[in-house]
């Protein structure tokens, strides 16, 4: 079916969209409130009543720097929006922000914005963008985008149903993919709820859940409350140290790829010498379990007997524990089994909640979505894309040669606030407002706040007039694409208004005011049940050290620059990295004993090679990476992305080679590598190049026998 | 002449019986932090939230190298752990066993800073809220006080950096404190900014500042809430509780506490510096 | 010149063992001083091209640092004072020349110092002019400097009299008012010799600066009782000085700066790197205006001997510094120290021990002592070390502080080695003018030691006085007939 984007009904969205509708701001009488749909201009002879020079105003929106989705509040003053903090409502966040949230002001007022829609080379008017969309669309159009949810993704379902059925590809390099099917394996639920907080011990197989993994500022608060009295313990097996592998108390490293064979070593472990039940386990786990003795955990991973022991009597005589696992199906799988052999099903980890209105729930992204996007437009499936909220030519791995699958596509749209690798390659451009400008809902990635619906509102006016909000955006093309029942909405508020009115059941002022003064709005929900399981399939692959010569490269992320996305952003930039406290530039984390053997010292430039790449970079030596290993933080290594972030850095994401996991399709982020001295070397800046107190009291560490004996002596609890 | 004598007596008096009430001097708050090295967990959030506040400029990576840099408040990670020296680290590998230590580090706002002595101009003082103030008008960049300062948490504005905010990002720039030219030292203001705005807001309001109506940027956004800011003077206040059980008090430099193992420590406090920002020890399970 | 032996060094000629020929005329002095001030040579143009174009070199790096800020200096959150700094305590130490010999000599009546206090005076006080620019530059705000006087401000702000550098303000400022009188009303005496010889410019400016000296007798016992005054306030104010200046580091609480012996080490060291500024431009001075009858060697070799005590005087308070950081429990302070001796820094400290507490033993050595080529190097080295003594206080103490966050080894950069360059140059531009325009050899002074020497060994004065009444005796050889003397100049 032709997709008509006319253009009077498109240029109807113009102008009007995201243009001083109705802000509700805290702690504001309700009448205060300014005309739907007019120009405003602040006068400060004349200004609104609430606009007080001097005094700020607080509006309540929704961060959309990750998926996480956490509500925020804005502080404006004089028509500016300054600082944002954590919306003290929102159940997620629970008032608190991470730096990517306190950045979203740099993305905002980011000098490289895209400012004006461009064809080719060309910057043009929207009319003419449209129009030259209209003339090249073929065939039902896809899209792309990341993690989206709410009214945004119901618009852009109805779009696609509305031009012919195209896919969406929600696309997240940094995701959890494998947990939620490993998840949805054993307990017939995607998505359940973590309770950190309830846990005394927390056991985590290379899942920074501290750091990118979900919800991160959530599961900090719930950190907090792990770590109040009783004390839990934290443990963590990854083969680099993430962010949460930082704060354990107990840290190990394993092999790259190994992660299962440890995980399921300790379920050996606490099988044989805790004599601890399988029978709860799936078919084929039990089994995986025993063969899993501790001198073939040592084999595959180089973890010892005496460390699985450890851990085993770590989760024994902390209970409740908690087990998470990422990376790939298989750590996630063992992660799970280990949760239902230890009984935390129920306990620690406890059904999800289901949205009613399902259509707003959160369509997680994947790689392999990136995986099936270019499988299919290789094969000349897709004759139109739409790319938004997503840098496939960055993030792809280097092996699936995504520039040949998009190079297959006939009209390449982006919508976009930066110019990037993708936009580069992309026919059009159409420039999008930032999160701090637009409407929205967004449903928060855990469940928290059991149907808390986070609302996103403009925190100012645009600040380039040009940009239009993505839901405004997406109800254009729904209404040229012929979909009902949109005909009556001129723009995404609109549509937006009646819809939450709905949900709530009141479509008068004051209640509307509510929901923009709380951020949020409650949809019906229900609690999911876990379901029994049936077989699940745990294939520990036959990881080794690797041949002389060789590493395993593996490609972490950090929270910051987190998959490149924030690259641009010169605060984030600046922020030293939390492990290896560098900042401008990547860095390939080596063991000490690794290094030597290569000959390597602290800055010391070297190429990595694999089959689909190669990159240069300097080497930071640290204990808190396997020695088989050589990790490099993915983010930096942009070539398009504005002034901060293009030539800085390497890209270690074109190093893999596009090999999925079996069960999930996600890429893994392991590969092997060639790792070669330049004979280059650069003191690389970092925030401090001592690793150590020098005997000074300067982190002190106590230790929590000590303080089970304070506790104990009630002479002043810690 | 008499007057003036009677006026060094006088202030020799008011001095001696300030230190003995642990260093009070009549303020009518105490701003103090308490930090709990044991939630923080290093993301960083603190540090950034600080730059967006506090009109922070970037400097980009040469700059950073050449330790010019102006993160007034900075997560320092270490990876050792002296006071654990003496209990046998029995997961000991060659590869790390334990996690890092993450210590963020401001402006202590020492109750005797050996910062406010030593500047020639007097650009640098202790408030009556208890707080380390630096004048930006007034300093003329002679930078003795930073040398003096054992943290090292002064920072100097070695260049003007107007570059760091290319239109329109200098429309984020918080007009409640100044941007910084080249020249002036600056440093961790405990938020004082908020602290003015908290009071005029409670004056409107004919009310007295109650626990919470401040919070500094690093504080409000610290996702473990690992950092606790308020009033020592006020009894009924967060902090002034986390002092007194953890049994630190100010105005001396060797604490006399009933349990030895209590968390609560200062840093460099043998230096009888008096600071303000009380740490709490990271625990870690053996 | 009458020869009389010496019988106490058989083996060393008059010259070699007496402090000044006694049988100099007085006209001879006044020729050779009024000599040495004539039209200059080439050689004095060249070392004036090169002082100005050292001295054009600094404003450059000025202009640069005004314009940019301080970054350019290289100086950072760790190492935030340098080379200024120490350059800055280099200059107020060679201060301490002028005051040692002009004015504790003068009270101990060791009249050796007659020919020579008149250019350590100078160096005195160019010494102060050139340290006094260096807190202004190092200033982040230069243009808001004067915010260190006590003015009535209009906002009523006074600067903080806690600060030691207030203080090094106020100490330098009354150090430096007091030089310029002392060398001043010192020289008036020889600038009515110079206003009575000269002719043009020279003698407006002579008549101007002499205050209608006409040497007569109320004239020169008011004369006495002022330079005697003035000697006696300067030299406490010399000790202060220097001790103020060290106190800008031993006020601070960081290693290696806390440190109580500071002010007598700072004072004695000043006072060695006087000593051996006095004799390289002795020997500079003396070649170049051919002084050796003023300048004799046994008064070299008196100053030498000098600056080895000294120099031993600072040897030992450099060690019982060393030595009550090593037996204390100042775990930081141990460890600066350490990394003075052993870490990046250590040849910089190294070649100052060896420059500072070895080399001066040369001087004990007679033989180099006579010999002008090897004492002026001698001399010069002695003056690195004791540049490399300040170096090494300022900046180990900033790259090893009490944090090892702020650990920084850092190398000055060309802005500041231009500075320091520049002030040398300064400093050159300003002696060398002082030499073509005073009289760099105090000769009323002279014409005094002469005068005091001969009574000594003429024991019947009439005979002495005949000498010099106008009676022929052997003819002198002095070149062109001096202008008829006045009663100033007898």
């Amino acid at each position: 079916m032709a997709t008509k984007i006319d253009r009077r009904n498109f240029l109807k969205v113009l102008g009007l969209g995201g243009a001083g509708a109705a802000l509700a701001g805290c702690d504001m009488p309700s009448y205060a409130t300014l005309e739907e749909g007019e120009e405003q201009v602040f006068s400060y002879l004349a200004p609104e009543e609430y606009m007080v020079p001097g005094i700020g105003v607080w509006y309540a929106s929704t961060c959309l720097q990750c998926a996480a989705g956490c509500g925020v509040h804005g502080r404006v003053r004089e028509g500016h929006a300054l600082k944002l903090e954590g919306n003290p409502d929102t159940a997620v966040n629970k008032g608190k922000l991470c730096q990517m949230g306190q950045s979203a002001l740099q993305t905002h007022y980011n000098p490289d914005r895209i400012t004006s829609p461009r064809i080719g080379e060309k910057n043009v008017t929207w009319p003419e963008a449209l129009a030259f969309i209209k003339e090249k669309v073929t065939g039902a159009p896809v899209w792309m985008t990341g993690s989206i949810s709410g009214h945004q993704a119901v618009l852009l379902d109805i779009h696609l149903n509305a031009s012919g059925g195209g896919a969406h590809y929600a696309v997240e390099t940094v995701n959890a993919q494998v947990w939620q099917a490993a998840c949805a394996d054993a307990l017939g639920d995607a998505q359940p709820n973590l309770h950190i907080d309830k846990a005394l011990s927390v056991l985590s197989f290379g899942a920074d859940f501290l750091g990118t993994w979900i919800s991160p500022v959530k599961f900090m608060a719930d950190y907090g409350a792990f770590r109040a009295a009783p004390r839990g313990v934290l443990t963590v097996v990854e083969p680099a140290m993430t962010l949460s592998g930082a704060n354990a108390d107990h840290w190990v490293a394993a092999r790259p790829g190994s992660e299962a064979a440890v995980a399921l070593g300790v379920a050996q472990v606490l099988a044989t010498a805790y004599s601890v039940s399988t029978s709860a386990l799936p078919s084929g786990a039990a089994d995986a379990i025993a063969a899993m003795t501790p001198e073939r955990v040592s084999a595959l991973s180089g973890v010892d007997a005496k460390t699985l022991s450890k851990i085993a009597r770590t989760l024994m005589s902390n209970s409740p524990s908690l087990v998470i696992g990422d990376g790939s199906y298989e750590t996630a799988a063992a992660a799970m089994m280990l949760n239902l052999m230890l009984g935390n099903v129920g306990a620690t980890i406890t059904p999800g909640v289901e949205l009613i209105p399902t259509d707003l729930g959160v369509r997680n992204g994947s790689t392999k979505a990136l995986a099936d996007f270019a499988t299919d437009a290789q094969a000349g499936r897709i004759g139109t894309a739409f790319i938004t909220g997503a840098n496939p030519v960055f993030t792809a791995p280097g092996g699936l040669k995504i520039e040949d699958a998009l190079a297959k596509i006939g009209l390449k749209v982006a919508v976009a606030m930066f110019e990037d690798e993708t936009t580069a390659l992309c026919d059009v451009v159409l420039p999008l407002a930032s999160s701090l400008e637009d409407w929205g809902t967004h449903v928060p990635a855990t469940g928290a706040g059991r149907g808390e619906v986070h609302v996103q509102q403009p925190l100012m006016e645009k600040l380039h007039p040009d940009v239009l909000g993505l839901g405004d955006i997406m109800l254009g093309l729904a209404q040229d694409a012929g979909a009902d029942g949109l005909e009556d909405f001129e723009d995404y508020y609109g549509y937006l208004r009646t819809a939450i009115s709905a949900m709530i059941g009141a479509d008068l002022e004051p209640a509307w005011q509510a929901v923009l003064q709380a951020g949020k709005v409650q949809a019906p929900a229900a609690d999911r049940a876990f379901t029994a399981n049936g077989a699940i399939a745990i294939n520990v692959p036959e990881t080794s050290a690797p041949t002389a010569g060789q590493l395993s490269l593996i490609t972490t992320a950090r929270q910051g620059l987190f998959d490149g996305r924030h690259a641009n952003l010169p605060w984030l930039q600046e922020a030293p990295d939390q492990i290896s406290k560098a900042v401008w530039d990547s860095w390939a984390e080596i063991h000490p004993a690794t290094a030597a053997g290569l000959g390597l010292k602290d800055g010391d430039y070297v190429t990595i090679t694999s089959d689909s790449g190669a990159i240069t970079t300097r080497v930071f030596l640290y204990k808190g990476v396997h020695p088989d290993a050589i990790a490099v933080p993915m983010g930096r290594g942009h070539t398009h992305y504005g002034r901060y972030a293009t030539g800085i850095g390497v890209n270690p994401l074109s190093l893999l080679d596009g090999t999925a996991d079996a069960r999930t399709g996600e890429f893994i982020n392991t590969t092997s590598v060639r790792v070669h001295a330049t004979g280059d070397n650069r003191h690389l800046v970092r925030l401090m190049d001592v690793d150590s107190q020098y005997g000074r009291k300067l982190a002190a560490t106590i230790s929590a026998d000590q303080l089970r004996r304070n506790q104990a002596n009630k002479q002043g609890s810690a | 002449m008499p007057s003036l004598l009677g006026n060094i007596f006088k202030g020799w008096a008011d001095y001696s019986k300030g230190n003995e009430e642990g260093g009070h001097h009549d303020y009518e708050h105490m701003y103090a932090l308490a930090i709990d090295l044991d939630l923080c967990t290093g993301c960083n959030a603190c540090s950034t939230a600080c730059y967006a506040e506090n009109n922070l400029p970037v400097v980009g990576e040469d700059k950073f190298g050449a330790r010019q840099a102006m993160h007034w408040l900075r997560v320092e990670r270490y990876f050792d752990e002296p006071d654990m020296d003496k209990i046998e680290d029995t997961n000991a590998t060659d590869t790390q066993s334990r996690g890092a230590s993450f210590l963020p580090m401001m402006c202590q706002h020492c109750n005797a800073a050996p910062c406010e002595p030593v500047c020639p101009v007097g650009a640098t003082y202790h408030t009556v809220d208890g707080l380390n103030a630096q004048v930006y008008n007034r300093c003329i960049g002679s930078r003795y006080c930073a040398n003096n300062c054992p943290f090292r948490v002064r920072y100097f504005n070695f260049y003007d950096n107007a570059d760091s905010w290319p239109a329109p990002m200098d429309q984020q720039l918080n007009p409640d404190i100044s941007v910084r030219s080249k020249g002036v030292m600056e440093k961790c203001s405990m938020c004082i900014q908020r602290t003015r705005a908290a009071r005029d807001t409670a004056k409107r309001e004919g009310r007295e500042l109650k626990d919470g109506d401040i919070q500094t940027a690093c504080q409000q956004t610290c996702p473990t809430s690992a950092i606790l800011f308020g009033d020592l003077l006020d009894e009924a206040s967060a902090i002034s509780k986390v002092w007194k059980r953890h049994q630190v008090k100010l105005g001396t430099y060797k604490q006399d506490k009933e349990n030895p193992e209590l968390r609560g420590y200062r840093i460099f406090e043998e230096l009888n510096v008096d600071t303000k920002v009380l740490y709490l020890e990271r625990v870690r399970e053996v | 010149m009458a020869a009389q032996q010496n019988l106490t060094h058989k083996h060393l000629t008059d010259e070699q063992t007496k402090d000044i020929d006694e049988n100099i005329e007085w006209a001879k002095i006044n020729a050779d001083v009024l000599r040495s001030m004539e039209n200059p040579r080439r050689g004095y143009w060249v070392a004036m091209f090169i002082s100005v174009a050292l001295f054009s070199v600094m404003i450059y790096a000025e202009v640069y640092q005004y314009q940019f800020g301080m970054g350019p200096a290289a100086l950072n959150t760790s190492h935030m004072w340098d080379l200024y700094i120490s350059t800055f305590v280099f200059w107020i130490g060679m201060s301490h020349s002028g005051t040692l010999l002009s004015a504790i000599l003068h009270l101990v009546h060791a009249d050796w110092r007659k020919p020579i206090y008149r250019f350590a005076e100078a160096m005195t006080t160019f010494s102060l002019l050139t340290a006094g620019i260096f807190p202004v530059i190092h200033l982040g705000r230069v243009w808001n400097f004067y915010w260190v006087m006590p003015y009535m401000s209009d906002r009523g702000l006074w600067p903080n009299f806690r600060s030691p550098l207030i203080w090094d303000a106020f100490a330098i400022t009354a150090y430096l008012t007091s030089s310029v009188l002392f060398l001043y009303i010192g020289m008036i005496p020889d600038l009515a010799i110079c206003r009575d010889n000269a002719k043009g410019w020279r003698k407006k400016l002579y008549t101007w600066l002499s205050l209608g000296w006409r040497g007569d007798d109320a004239q020169w016992r008011n004369f006495r009782f002022t330079y005697l005054m003035i000697a006696c306030l300067l030299i406490p104010l010399a000790v202060s000085v220097h001790s103020i200046v060290s106190m800008d580091f031993s006020m601070s609480i960081m290693p290696g700066w806390h440190v109580t012996t500071f002010p007598p080490y700072f004072v004695a060291g000043a006072l060695y790197s006087g000593c051996a500024a006095i004799i390289t431009l002795f020997i500079l001075l003396r070649y170049f205006f051919k002084f050796e009858h003023f300048m004799t060697m046994p008064i070299l070799d008196k100053v030498c001997k000098l600056t080895f005590v000294i120099a031993m005087v600072w040897t030992y308070l450099n060690l019982v510094e060393f030595a009550s950081v090593w037996y204390g429990h100042d775990i930081p302070s141990k460890e600066v120290l350490l990394a003075k001796a052993s870490g990046p820094y250590s040849p910089f400290f190294w070649a100052m021990m060896f420059f500072g507490s070895v080399l001066p033993f040369a001087l004990l050595s007679q033989w180099i002592r006579r010999n002008m080529y090897v004492l002026f190097f001698v001399s010069v080295f002695l003056n690195v070390g004791m540049w490399l003594e300040r170096w090494m206080i300022v900046t180990p103490t900033l790259s090893l502080g009490y944090h090892p966050q702020a650990f920084n080894v850092m190398w000055p950069g060309w802005v500041e080695w231009a500075m320091v360059g520049g002030s040398f140059g300064w400093f050159g531009m300003l002696f060398l003018a002082f030499v073509k325009v005073f009289p760099s050899v105090s000769m009323y002074e002279v014409k005094e030691m002469v005068y005091h020497r001969k009574r000594t060994v003429y024991e019947d004065v009439d005979e002495m006085m005949n000498l010099h009444s106008g009676v022929p005796g052997p003819e002198p050889d002095l070149g062109p007939t001096p202008a008829p003397q006045t009663t100033g100049g007898a």
